[in-house]
């Protein structure tokens, strides 16, 4: 994940760093990992109660996560052609085997998790089997989202993306979340889901602690960004203005075509008078078929 | 179980979790009624079959040889010609691609009658546009293709890769990915 770390932080200031000594701590044996895997929880979940922009922070990172999943498919497509098939499909038509997995993920991130809401999301995957995943038992979220794992590849050996989100959605509410947060398929390797029992446990810890600190950083820089687009909401006077910022504090990428209370022209021109503000990137580099997020 | 086997039966093509659960009403689930009739057809020349995200009864592969023999399977066939299936392989392989893309591929024009066969057979279906000049349609496979060629998922294609070190693919441009 990029760092965006052109501001100064004393400028301004948003969520603390990851403290270097969890980052340091041991990742080996089973209770180190646990203990450092924890503080990394405890330390996100102090983040995640300060001023982030949530829905859009859990965005994004549903995208981190699309790209290891679709990668774990024997999807070649990066972060910028997921976000093309998800963007560019029209109503009816099929967003490709990669596009569906972002689909998918960022479906699975936008509601609180249910087992009604993540059964529409989980193709092939059956409402019982999401029930025991979201009841799984297990002495840490850690080890119950372990637990998913290897319940659901045991049914269904090649359901990774749905092993994975149903793993952070249990992990999420584990360390007080009501929607899944992508923590643990930011940094879980695809030969660590062959591994079963402890060695599954040990690879899970490690990749929450990886993951929790790509989620920090991440967090601090959307904060900062949520801040810049705060500070020009005032000096826009199109109409809707304020609901489009309302939309990009939840969306990590938008169409103009997608604030459709406005019209399309008017869209066009609040886009690039926000990036002209520098309160929004354009993400795709195209002249045509842009691409807004902050 | 046999409302969903009656059902399987009567359709051609995959039938998906959520239509099947609508027949079995409240409480049952649907994974374990497919269960209990894969067990029931044990040792019956025809299975339960997960395609995609649906289920489809078909006959067991072994079988093949005497039901080409005996039955005109003709009417059930394809009907494609070898350049139909080369286009759709590289469609496969490549979605979601354009028909430029598949220009460029084949070096020359892929004709929109062509694409029509394998999109009026319902073995591919239209993805995203492309984000250039006229917004082009690409085209991805559907489950009908994965039934059709006995997958259960994409990944059942073999690896361009391994097809290149086995000889068996040139290193030809249609397979560099």
């Amino acid at each position: 994940m990029k760092k965006l770390h052109e501001q100064p932080s004393q400028a301004m200031p948003g969520p603390p760093p990851l403290p270097g000594w969890i980052a340091r701590a041991a990742a080996e044996p089973l209770d180190a990992a646990a203990f450092r895997s924890g503080a990394a929880l405890a330390h996100l979940a102090l983040v995640a109660a300060a001023d982030v922009p949530l829905p859009l922070w859990r965005d994004r990172l549903a995208l981190a996560a699309a790209e290891t999943c679709a990668a774990m498919a024997g999807r070649r497509e990066g972060q910028g052609a997921l976000r093309d098939a998800l963007h560019l499909t029209r109503a009816g038509d099929d967003p490709g085997p990669a596009g569906r997995v972002l689909r998918q993920w960022s479906r699975a991130v936008a509601r609180p998790v249910s087992v009604a809401g993540l059964g529409r999301v989980l193709e092939g995957i059956a409402p019982e089997q999401i029930g025991l995943c979201l009841d799984a038992a297990g002495p840490t979220p850690v080890d119950r989202a372990a637990a998913v794992i290897e319940a659901v590849l045991a049914d269904v050996p090649r359901a990774e993306t749905a092993a994975l989100i149903l793993a952070d959605a249990v992990l999420a509410r584990g360390w007080g979340q009501d929607h899944a947060v992508p923590l643990l398929s930011l940094a879980i390797k695809p030969r660590d889901l062959r591994l079963r029992g402890d060695d599954l446990r040990l690879a899970c810890h490690r990749a929450v602690a990886a993951g929790a600190a790509q989620a920090v950083s991440l967090a601090t820089e959307l904060s900062r960004a949520a801040a810049r687009l705060r500070v020009v909401t005032p000096k826009l006077r199109a109409g809707g203005a304020g609901r489009a910022v309302d939309l990009f504090l939840s969306r990590e990428a938008l169409t103009p075509g997608a604030l459709d209370f406005m019209s399309d022209r008017a869209a066009r021109r609040l886009c690039d008078r926000l990036v002209n503000l520098g309160a929004v990137r354009e993400l795709t580099g195209r002249e045509t078929f842009r691409l807004y997020g902050l | 179980m046999r409302r969903i086997e009656a059902v399987l039966f009567a359709s051609a093509t995959p039938v998906a979790r959520d239509d099947l659960a609508r027949i079995v009403g409240q409480g049952a689930s649907v994974d374990l009624l497919i269960e209990d009739l894969a067990a029931d057809l044990e040792g019956r020349p025809y299975e339960v079959a997960q395609v995609g995200a649906g289920w489809m009864l078909r006959t067991r592969s072994a079988y093949a040889p005497a039901i080409r023999a005996a039955a005109d399977v003709g009417a059930q066939a394809l009907n494609l010609t070898e350049f139909d299936l080369a286009v759709l392989a590289a469609i496969a392989f490549h979605q979601p691609i354009s028909r430029d893309g598949l220009k460029e591929i084949f070096g020359k024009e892929i004709s929109r009658d062509l694409i029509g066969r394998l999109a009026d057979r319902d073995l591919i279906g239209t993805g995203p546009r492309e984000p250039r000049r006229g917004a082009p349609y690409t085209f991805v496979t559907m489950d009908t293709f994965l039934a059709v060629f006995g997958m259960e998922s994409l990944r059942d294609l073999p690896d361009p890769e391994q097809l290149a070190d086995a000889g068996l693919a040139g290193p030809s441009e249609a397979l560099d990915i």
